[in-house]
C-alpha cells in the first residue's frame, strides 16, 4: 500500500491532478472516495478495496470530468477499470490526456472467481501479478447445451426479472444520456416480468464495449448470469471483428465504423 | 394449433432503393408468393437496428427477413457493411441464447432481381412454416 500511498501523495502534491479517485474505509466499510491535495492526510487511509468490495470507479470519474473539463484526475484501476477507461476514451467520455492511472493486480482468488483474462493494469501500483484465465468455463458450460435447453435456461433467468435497471446503473460503460431499455417504443412498460428480449438489448450494447468487471452479475438481485451473455457477446465481437473489447491498440469498435470493406458474407438460409 | 393450419408472420425491413424496389418488381412481373409477409420500408438495411428485429420477435413475429443491396450498392455508399455487422453478431447471439437464429435472415436483392425477391419470400416462408411458431412465442403463452 505504501507504494501506492506515496504515487498519489506525488500526484496531488505537485499538482499533477485534481483529486485521486480512490478507496478510504469509513465506518470499516471501503467506500469510493476522492482523494484532494487540501486533504492530503487522507492518503494515509487511501486503501485498495478487497476483492468483493468494488464500486464503478470509471463511472464516478465520468461527472467528475464533465464538470471540471480542465482537471486531470488520477483513479485507482484493475485490470478491468482500465479497459473501461480505454472504451471510455473511444467513445469519447473521457480523455486520456486527464486521467492518470493508479494500477492495481487482482488476487489469484478475484481472477478465478471472475475467470478474468487480464486481471492487472498496465502500470501496478499495488499486488503482484497472477495467473490470467484465458478461457470461461461458464460460457462452455452453456455453449454446450442444446439450443432448446439454452432457451429454457435463459427464458428462466430471465423471467426473474424484476427490472429495476441495477445491471445498467452500476455498469461503467452505460453512459447514454438516453437508454433504449427505457423506450416505451421498443419495450414495454409495467409489466412484470419484462419483455425477455429485455436482457438481449442489454447484451447487444454490452458487445464490444463490456469490459467484464461483473458488477452487473453482482447486482443482479434475481441471479440472472449476465457475465456469461456479456462475455459471449465479446468473445462473438472477437471472433467476427476482431475486436479486442477494451485494448488500447485495438483501434476503433466495430459499431463506430463502417470500414474499409465488408469482411463477412450472409449466412445461407 | 396443429401444423397444417400455421401460418407464419413474417416482418420484412427492406431497403428503400434495392430490396422494396426488387418487391415492386416481383409485382409488376405478376410473381407469385406468399402473403404471410408484412413489410415495413426502410431508407437503408442499416438503419435496422437488432431492437428492431428483437422487438419484432418479442411481438410474436415467427421470422424476420431484411433485404438490403449487394454488397457495394448500397445507395450510402457503404451502410450494408453495417447491416451485416449486425445481423451476423446478432444470429450468433441468438444461437447462443437459444433464440432459433434461422428465424433471422438477411438477404441481398436488387432492384433488378423480382425473380430472387419472390423465390426469397417462398423459400423463408417455408422454412418458417417448417420450424413452426417461434419459440419465444409458445414459451408466452404457456
Amino acid at each position: 500500500m505504501d507504494k501506492l500511498r506515496a504515487k498519489v501523495r506525488t500526484l496531488l502534491s505537485e499538482g499533477q491532478v485534481a483529486g485521486y479517485l480512490g478507496y478510504l474505509i469509513k465506518d470499516s466499510h471501503p467506500l469510493p472516495h476522492l482523494f484532494t491535495p487540501e486533504n492530503l492526510e487522507e492518503v494515509d487511509q487511501a486503501v485498495v478495496a478487497p476483492d468483493n468490495a468494488r464500486y464503478p470507479l470509471d463511472k464516478l470519474l465520468i461527472p467528475l470530468a464533465e464538470r471540471y473539463p480542465e482537471a486531470a484526475f488520477a483513479i485507482q484501476v484493475r485490470g478491468c477499470d482500465e479497459r473501461g477507461l480505454n472504451e471510455l476514451y473511444k467513445w469519447g467520455q473521457l480523455d486520456p490526456e486527464k486521467v492518470v492511472p493508479v494500477g492495481v493486480a487482482c488476487t489469484q482468488e478475484q481472477a478465478d472467481y471472475c475467470e478474468c483474462p487480464g486481471p492487472w493494469a498496465s502500470v501496478v501500483d499495488y499486488g503482484e501479478k497472477c495467473q490470467p484465465v484465458a478461457k470461461s468455463l461458464r460460457v462452455e458450460q452453456v455453449a454446450t447445451l442444446a439450443e432448446e435447453d439454452a432457451f429454457q435456461e435463459w427464458l428462466g433467468a430471465f423471467k426473474r426479472c424484476i427490472k429495476c435497471y441495477g445491471c445498467r446503473d452500476v455498469c461503467p460503460m452505460c453512459f447514454c444520456k438516453d437508454c433504449s431499455l427505457e423506450h416505451e417504443d421498443l419495450m414495454s412498460t409495467g409489466q412484470l416480468p419484462p419483455d425477455s428480449i429485455f436482457q438481449l438489448v442489454r447484451a447487444i450494447h454490452m458487445a464490444g464495449r463490456c469490459i467484464d468487471c461483473g458488477l452487473c452479475e453482482e447486482t443482479c438481485p434475481a441471479g440472472i448470469p449476465l457475465r456469461v451473455l456479456y462475455k459471449k457477446a465479446n468473445a462473438l465481437v472477437k471472433d467476427l471483428f476482431d475486436y479486442e473489447t477494451g485494448s488500447p491498440t485495438a483501434g476503433p469498435s466495430p459499431w463506430k465504423m463502417l470500414g474499409e470493406e465488408a469482411t463477412l458474407e450472409t449466412k445461407p438460409m | 394449433m396443429s401444423d397444417q393450419e400455421f401460418e407464419p408472420k413474417i416482418l420484412g425491413f427492406f431497403c428503400n432503393w434495392c430490396t422494396y424496389a426488387g418487391a415492386d418488381l416481383a409485382g409488376v412481373s405478376r410473381l407469385q408468393y406468399p402473403s404471410n409477409i408484412r413489410v415495413i420500408r426502410v431508407m437503408c438495411s442499416g438503419t435496422v437496428s437488432p431492437h428492431h428485429v428483437l422487438k419484432a420477435f418479442q411481438k410474436g413475429a415467427d421470422g424476420v427477413l431484411i433485404g438490403g443491396c449487394h454488397i457495394g450498392d448500397c445507395h450510402y455508399l457503404r451502410g450494408n457493411y453495417m447491416t451485416i455487422k449486425r445481423v451476423r453478431f446478432l444470429q450468433d447471439l441468438l444461437k447462443f441464447t437459444g433464440f432459433e437464429p434461422g428465424r433471422l435472415h438477411l438477404e441481398w436483392i436488387s432492384a433488378a432481381e423480382g425473380p430472387k425477391f419472390a423465390q426469397t419470400v417462398r423459400d423463408f416462408t417455408e422454412k418458417i412454416r417448417k420450424m413452426g411458431p417461434a419459440r419465444l412465442k409458445s414459451a408466452r403463452a404457456a
